[in-house]
């Protein structure tokens, strides 16, 4: 059986003594048409303790790609019923059998992270053999590792992977390696190890472990001393990703010249007021508290613009005078914020001043400076997202990437497109084109349309580095 | 693409209204363009189990956006301004030499609203008693900026169900040199008599209003100060 070396299976982000994988930014992982480009699926099958999670994590370690999930079959054995968690206590229950094994929910769980769905993953508790009450969030991965005894048993996990690698470690060492790991490392007695091992762990490995070595593309002997083979097996992952992934930015802010302006744009009207207001914050003179307060003035005026765009019904209510009174009120009352950071996170005060006691995601994007790709860092959810109505913040968009970015995600925690709501301060015309034609059913709401975007990717005329002006941090000397 | 206030679809319904406004009261009262959401705020304020936190919370919203057109009707000239990335905006600015007058007690309610637009405009105040038996009303105070003469005055008073108050007041503003010209009502809640009788009173006085209702919220005040 297969008691790895910790008591929850949940780690998705390995941390190795010189790096920690998921804290660079991730490239964008769809087309310049916002649609999904599916990640790598790599499957490591191998008997137990042959070196599976150790093979993982070279390939890992050597990939250098961030945003990398190792999804382990530990994590979805079934719960123990009262009778299997004794006969577990006594080393009778056979950890090693398919049947151990939850496929009805294993194989959901995998197909979501295929089409790049966030998915909640169990934690097993290994001591009282039950799941643990929360879950544990996977999302975001560019490849993903499949690990575990009976990783090729299924047919349609099998499907799945696009790239099998068997784990073959001779069998005396496996025996020695689960030996010192029990007895040593769990305080288990010799007995009970070794009357599980040739009940159980060595009839699975011969029944359905080694015959699934048949579908390998790549069988790795010696675990991950092997040098050779991982380095072979990180260079064709690498190949595989140049092929799938492409650069979005450039491609976008290109496209589309001249097209006239999609329906799903909402331009506040231009009053006296707003255009005013512009002409304070586009002013490279305006000082500091001047360019916030004028900010903030005009993201209230877009904000409560946004929410008129909401569905409502009609409604009478009473009033003190005696009289019945003709209204509407809103038709949802389930709304969050999102911004996208640094510049969004400037519209949620104004988003928290016209809706009571809202909820506020967040997500962090960042433009990689040595590529011009936009990359996610971090993001922060309502659990229940994909039941809300979602305003999306930032303060500017030039090309779209950044935004298309943060739809892409939400898209991926199940919030139906057209209940996105994109809400910003000024955007590109290629910017508006864009998401658009990428999302046709996402509202665009703004409060001016510039015609370009220079070679630093910003709008023109435009505002500047609205976060930088904003929060004070202009580099000292224009770059 | 659909812009906001007057073309956009949800608020045509109302554009036949709108003509009829113009012709009823005159060119210089506006309503403010209503959308879904005006409508929302307006409901919760005339509704009698609103919460008076709730109250307060969406009265300060519809102020706001009262003010913001408020500010709309002050007069402007074109100017260029270069922009961080060295290009050229063509914009606009706003002259100098405005001022707030709130009648007491709800228009004060208003002038949170207008600090959060212009930071440290000056504001005046009027305090005008009306007669319970005549519903004559009375100035007992007023206090202005010494150069009000010069101004353009904003007067912000939420509700009007008869004119007289406002009416008062903007005696007492021509008397202290304020042109007629130089006001702007920045008002809530307005019966269509009130509004006739404050159009009448002064033609060249600017208007702005949200709703024109044959019976206006007078519980505004109390609720909102919270003295019922």
């Amino acid at each position: 059986m297969t008691k790895s070396s910790k008591n929850t299976s949940s780690e998705s982000v390995l941390r190795s003594h010189t790096r920690t994988i998921y804290t660079a930014g991730r490239p964008p992982w769809y087309n310049s048409a916002g649609q999904q480009v599916e990640p790598f699926v790599i499957g490591i099958c191998g008997g137990s303790a042959s070196g599976k999670t150790t093979v993982a994590t070279k390939i890992i370690e050597s990939l250098n790609v961030p945003w990398v999930t190792l999804l382990s079959m530990d994590s979805f054995y079934k719960v123990l019923n009262e009778k299997q968690h004794e006969m577990a206590a006594r080393a009778e229950y056979n950890f090693d059998h398919p049947d151990a094994f939850d496929f009805d929910l294993l194989i959901p769980t995998l197909q979501r992270l295929k089409v790049g769905k966030k998915v909640e993953v169990p934690i097993y508790n290994f001591v009282t053999h039950s799941r643990e009450s929360k879950t544990k969030t996977m999302y975001g991965a560019n490849v993903v590792i499949f690990e575990g005894i009976l990783a090729f048993y299924n047919a349609e996990v099998l499907k799945m992977l696009d790239m099998k690698l068997f784990v073959d470690t001779d069998a005396d060492i496996r025996l020695l390696r689960r030996l010192r790991r029990d007895i040593c490392e769990r305080a288990r007695d010799l007995d009970g190890v070794l009357k599980q091992y040739c009940n159980m762990v060595k009839p699975a490995f011969y029944h359905y472990i080694a015959p699934s070595m048949a579908h390998a593309d790549i069988i790795v002997p010696r675990g991950g001393e092997n040098t050779v083979a991982i380095e072979l097996i990180v260079h064709h992952v690498h190949t595989q990703l140049t092929l799938r992934g492409f650069k979005v930015r450039e491609k976008l802010a290109n496209a589309y010249l001249g097209q006239p302006m999609p329906d799903s744009l909402h331009l506040l009207t231009a009053t006296p007021q707003v255009k005013g207001l512009h002409t304070f914050i586009r002013n490279r003179e305006t000082p500091r508290d001047e360019f916030i307060f004028y900010s903030k003035r005009l993201i209230r005026l877009v904000i409560e613009f946004a929410l008129s765009l909401l569905p409502f019904k009609d409604l009478v209510v009473e009033t003190p005078q005696n009289v019945l009174y003709q209204g509407k009120r809103c038709a949802t009352d389930k709304i969050c914020g999102v911004s996208i950071l640094r510049a969004g996170e400037t519209m949620e005060q104004a988003v928290c001043d016209v809706c009571k006691d809202i909820r506020i995601g967040k997500i962090l994007i960042q433009t990689n400076l040595a590529t011009g790709e936009p990359e996610l860092y971090y993001l922060r959810l309502p659990k229940d997202i994909k039941d809300y109505l979602v305003i999306l913040m930032d303060a500017t968009v030039a090309t779209g990437a950044a935004a298309m970015m943060a739809i892409r995600v939400l898209l991926d925690h199940d919030v139906p497109e057209e209940n996105i709501v994109l809400v910003s301060l000024l955007m590109a015309e290629s910017g508006v084109h864009t998401i658009a034609y990428a999302f046709p059913q996402v509202r665009i709401v703004t409060s001016a349309v510039d015609p370009e975007i220079n070679e630093k990717f910003y709008v023109l005329p435009g505002i500047g580095n609205f976060g930088d002006r904003y929060f004070g941090t202009e580099p000292s000397e224009e770059a | 693409m659909s812009r906001g206030g007057g073309d956009c679809p949800a608020n045509g319904i109302l554009d036949d209204f709108k003509y009829d406004v113009h012709d009823e009261y005159g060119p210089n009262l506006k309503v403010l363009p209503t959308n879904h959401e005006v409508k929302e705020l307006q409901t919760i304020l005339r509704d009698r189990n609103t919460s008076r936190s709730d109250f307060k919370f969406y009265a300060d919203r519809l102020i706001r956006l009262v003010v913001e057109e408020s500010l709309n009707q002050l007069p402007f000239s074109k100017c260029t301004v270069t922009t961080p990335t060295g290009a050229i905006y063509n914009g606009l600015k706003y002259e100098r030499g405005n001022c707030g007058v709130s009648i007491v007690r709800s228009g004060e309610a208003m002038e949170q609203g207008l600090r959060d637009c212009c930071r440290s405009i000056r504001i005046g105040k009027i305090l005008v008693e009306s007669d319970a038996e005549t519903h004559e009303a009375r100035v007992v105070y007023a206090r202005f900026p010494e150069d009000i003469a010069g101004r353009k005055v904003l007067l912000m008073y939420p509700i009007m169900s008869t004119g007289n108050t406002v009416i008062q007041s903007v005696t007492v503003l021509k008397e202290h040199n304020v042109l007629e010209e130089n006001i702007i009502l920045s008002n809530l809640f307005s019966t269509p008599f009130a509004a006739k009788a404050v159009v009448h009173a002064f033609p060249l006085m600017k208007i702005l209003t949200s709703e024109l209702h044959p019976v206006a919220p007078n519980h505004f005040g109390q609720k909102y100060f919270g003295t019922d």
